[in-house]
């Protein structure tokens, strides 16, 4: 177990540098530069820009530089933010997101596997027809639908909750972006959890596990849900992960200062410190996340060993 | 497109099977809709709370996030917004008409020509940590926000002043070792090249001659060395960059025979036209007449900035913990991407007429979430341009709705280096093909414009006509250029030798932009027979495009006023390089130098209009429109004008809790 956990943490570093190494050639062949504006600089004006931050150098000098720098963990500075350092910017809004992040995972997780399991345990009764349905509504509605709905009904309608800002944790307002938020995940949590739950439900060691004298309970909690949940699991690694690093369309819609927001910045506005320092972030934090789900999958399943 | 949602009655779908579930939904969305445009399109008088808050604070959505706190980085006007609460200059914008008022400055004079001027200072002016505030902060101010290592973007704007542009550009004056003289600029221009005439650049003449009877305290006793040096014909300055300088002097015989022997002297900062002439006495003198010049100074390029804090921290002087700053309000707190927080500074010289004790500006770039935000009465104002098009049914009509004329245009600008479109019958053609005034009623905030400069802007400027919508005469020109336009049985037109292959009209991604380029598609479809294929960029990508001639046909672009005079709009096509239509005239350069050589203001402004003429003649772009300011502010938000640029001395805004005085329309711009 302990040598698979290195094999994979080793083989996570290469994959870091080419990913790092494709997002700095895109941002390379994107047109336009990080000072590109509505008007034409002067060629002087844009000299003095180039020479500033080095942009005049050989390509191959800057990537080694660029690549030299991020083996020390430092992405260096943001060039549409002058003064504020990647790390520092990364560190910032990284709590925001994910709060926000962890609360609708959570959120998701519960709704999710409690619906999910009644729908299976009550095949084909009017609670699996409704909580499948409403599973499909979460679904097919894209967060930015489901964002200005709740916002126009609890906050425009109803004055409950305010419609976008953050105030901290805990506030009111980050109940709508948390709900948003998780929603799909909830969704697709449920219908996971009922497929899952199905084909234990019929296995051999459930028929074991009640021909023993369990009861109903016991059956579903400690067998059949360890079982039922396994799709689960390798779904839940890299959402988790995704959530964790902040999305873009719920913090532009509630106006978050997460990750997310950072990206879709840094992306058009081929920031490229900030950019290369984000997708190395998220890909960290997914390898990492997808090694949990490895090492979950080893806990839950015992067919499966290392 | 979210904000479609709030009023339409369908919902985009992905594909469902189940046919009574999907029933179900549309009934709900349905259901949704019905609501939404019920709760939008109440009778309101105004758009959502009108609640003051409870202290004297005002939360203003300023759009995206600033990128510094840096006065001389950044040319966006989020950041300009919080420059004009933490920073101020010799003079600040008039609230309404955004001409210079005092502000360090108590009094300037103005030399006969425009070409010099000479600030006084108030002696009470000081740093928010309690310093004074004299001639020397300012100086050192301007050198540093145009040194070549601040790389600032807007330093084009202070090209004006006398070497500024030379130092900006890291360029090297000629000097002669033996008798210590600089080779001068007027014995190697090229011949018809006008060489300036400014005062600034002649000999020194007695106070009178200069200044006329009207300054206020004349300066003469002040003849510095320095000021002698101004008053000198200008320098011959060549770019640093040894290669290009070799390659412009090889070229040059004359050139090349005067260099030799002589030495390359670097232009710093101690040699441009900036002088403190005692502790309380500037002299800004330019190479060039520039009568808007003062007004120019308003720009943030031109803020005081303190050089301690700077020469300690470096880079990081911006930060909360380091800033020092010389504006009616300082810096309380910044949280990136949330809210900048701002707080009367109790040292500000004239503290007693600042009327809020905080601003708060958030940082929102999502115009439905502002916009809620704001009808909620969780903010007070909004920066412009935040009501989205398709909300201006509801919101037009409200109260709080501001509704004004922008210093700014719409065009297209055309590629002239290529055909067809290097022919000037072909240009006329698609700009006569076009209704404005069709496509103004259509977009409803807009003016139709035929002119480069915006309507309505400019007193006094007699802005002159371009051609008119008349499709006859289009399909007549296209005729005559050799592409002739077909009638078809059912009516419509037919071009069929116009090689519509490459052109296209490029635009950067936007949902107002696409509706722009859309309208023109569809005129000239309908007038000339012709379809103009459309081409949605990045709004980078496009930029790119533009500014290397690598696209074929047209480019939509909307040009926002750095300053209030026409020559902001008109200066686009200054060099050959700038404009990104590839057209290019001496004549019109004349015509442009001749108006700033223009005592009289009426007098320039008529040569102005004139080489606006020229332009129009010329046609490399076609106008469409001056687009209107459009966002919304609460009724008890007062001092707040929309005025031409968007640009608020923050001082003078107040919170009125008395709501007999509130605004009921729009504030007027003219008393």
């Amino acid at each position: 177990m302990l040598r698979f956990i290195i094999r994979r943490l080793l083989i996570t570093i290469p994959t870091i540098l080419v990913v790092i190494t494709i997002t700095w050639a895109l941002v390379r062949l994107a047109p336009g530069n990080f000072y590109t504006g509505d008007k034409k600089l002067p060629a002087a004006i844009e000299q003095n820009i180039r020479e500033k931050y080095g942009l005049d150098k050989p390509w191959r000098e800057q990537y080694l530089r660029m690549m030299a720098d991020v083996l020390r963990f430092d992405f260096g500075t943001s060039l549409s933010y002058p003064g504020q350092s990647v790390n520092g910017i990364i560190s910032r809004t990284l709590p925001v997101s994910a709060t926000v992040g962890i609360l609708a995972y959570l959120l998701a997780l519960a709704v999710g596997i409690v619906t999910g399991s009644i729908a299976a345990l009550k095949q084909n009764s009017k609670w699996d027809y409704a909580s499948m349905t409403l599973a499909m509504v979460g679904i097919s509605i894209p967060n930015f639908v489901l964002g200005p709905i709740l916002v126009l009904v609890f906050s425009l309608m109803l004055y409950w909750l305010p419609p976008s800002r953050w105030e901290g944790f805990p506030s009111r307002n980050i109940i709508l972006p948390v709900i948003t938020l998780s929603a799909i995940y909830m969704a697709y949590i449920a219908r996971l959890t009922r497929a899952g739950m199905l084909e234990v439900l019929g296995a051999d060691y459930i028929r074991t596990a009640r021909a023993k004298g369990l009861s109903e309970t016991q059956v579903v909690v400690r067998h059949a849900l360890r079982g039922g949940l396994l799709p689960v699991v390798s779904y839940t690694g890299p959402a988790l992960a995704f959530l964790l690093t902040g999305t873009v369309v719920v913090e532009r819609i509630f106006a978050l200062p997460g990750l997310g927001t950072y990206f879709l910045h840094a992306a058009s506005n081929r920031d490229e410190p900030l950019l290369i320092g984000i997708v190395a972030f998220v890909a960290i934090v997914l390898l990492l996340m997808n090694l949990l789900v490895d090492i979950a999958y080893a806990y839950l399943d015992p067919r499966i060993r290392y | 497109m979210r904000a479609e949602i709030y009023c339409s009655h369908k919902f985009r779908m992905a594909n469902v099977y189940w046919k009574q579930f999907l029933t179900g939904l549309a009934l709900i969305s349905l259901a949704f809709g019905a609501i939404s445009c019920r709760v939008l399109a109440n009778d309101e008088e105004f758009f959502g709370k009108t609640t003051p808050p409870p202290r004297n604070l005002l939360r203003y959505v300023n759009g995206a996030e600033p990128e510094s706190l840096d006065p001389a980085v950044s040319s966006g006007q989020p950041e300009a917004h919080i420059y004009m609460a933490l920073f101020e200059g010799l003079v600040e914008y008039h609230p309404k008409s955004l001409n210079a008022i005092p502000a360090i400055a108590e009094k300037w004079d103005i030399n006969n020509d425009s070409s010099e001027f000479v600030f006084h200072l108030r002696k009470n002016a000081r740093w928010s940590n309690g310093e004074p505030i004299d001639a020397h902060d300012f100086v050192y101010s301007v050198r540093r926000a145009i040194s070549p290592e601040v790389a600032s973007r807007t330093a084009a704007l202070a090209y004006y002043i006398k070497n500024a542009q030379a130092f900006n550009q890291k360029s090297v004056f000629v000097r002669d070792p033996a008798t210590n003289q600089f080779l001068l600029q007027r014995d190697f221009a090229a011949a018809g090249t006008p060489v300036s005439e400014a005062l600034s650049q002649k000999g020194l003449a007695p106070n009178e001659l200069e200044y006329g009877a009207t300054a206020t305290s004349p300066p003469s006793h002040t003849h510095t060395e320095f000021h002698q040096s101004m008053h000198s014909p200008a320098r011959l300055v060549l770019p640093a960059d040894e290669k290009r300088r070799k390659n412009l002097v090889e070229s040059d015989a004359k050139l090349a025979a005067a260099v030799n022997g002589k030495e390359f002297v670097r232009v710093v900062g101690e040699d441009i036209g900036v002088e403190a002439v005692d502790n309380y006495t500037v002299r800004v003198s330019l190479s060039q007449p520039a009568p808007f010049f003062v007004d120019l100074m308003a720009h943030p390029l031109f803020r005081v900035v303190h050089r301690k804090t700077i020469e300690k921290y470096g880079a990081s002087w911006t930060e909360p913990a380091n800033i020092v700053t010389s504006g009616p309000f300082k810096l309380k707190w910044w949280k990136p991407y949330n809210e900048l927080v701002t707080e009367r500074d109790p040292m500000y010289w004239d503290v007693a007429n600042v009327q809020l004790d905080e601003i708060r500006f958030y940082t929102s770039t999502d115009h439905p979430t502002s916009m809620n935000l704001y009808r909620v009465g969780g903010a007070d104002a909004l920066i412009n341009h935040s009501v989205p098009n398709p909300w201006l049914d509801v919101v037009r009509p409200k109260k709080d709705y501001m509704d004004a004329a922008e210093a700014a245009i719409t065009f297209l600008l055309i590629n002239v280096t290529q055909p067809p479109m290097n022919d000037l019958r072909v240009r006329r053609a698609f700009n006569i093909a076009i209704d404005k005034e069709t496509y103004s009623r259509a977009k409803r905030t807009t003016k139709p414009l035929s002119a480069f400069t915006p309507t309505g802007i400019f007193v006094g400027y007699p802005q002159p006509k371009g051609e008119s919508f008349d499709a006859e005469l289009a399909r007549k020109l296209l005729g005559e250029a050799g592409f002739p336009v077909t009638k078809n049985s059912d009516g419509s037109f037919a071009c069929e030798k116009f090689p519509v292959q490459g052109l296209s009209l490029i635009f950067a991604t936007h949902t107002s932009n696409k509706a722009v380029a859309e309208f023109m598609q569809a005129q000239w479809k309908q007038n000339l027979g012709i379809t103009i294929p459309l081409g949605n960029m990045e709004s980078k990508t496009h930029m790119v495009a533009v500014n290397k001639l690598e696209y074929k046909g047209f480019a939509l672009r909307i040009w926002g006023a750095d300053y209030m005079d026409p020559t902001t709009f008109l200066n686009m096509f200054l060099t050959p390089s700038d404009s990104g239509s590839g057209w290019w005239d001496q004549k019109y350069v004349d015509l442009l130098e001749e108006a700033n050589h223009t005592l009289d203001r009426q007098k320039r402004y008529e040569l102005l209009a004139k080489a606006e003429k020229y332009l129009l003649d010329a046609q490399p772009m076609i106008p469409i429109d001056t687009p209107s300011v459009n966002f919304v502010k609460k009724p008890y938000v007062k001092g707040m004008y929309p005025n031409p640029a968007s640009l608020y001395a923050w001082k003078f805004v107040y919170i009125e809790r008395d709501s007999s005085k509130w605004d009921y329309k729009t504030p007027s711009l003219s008393d």
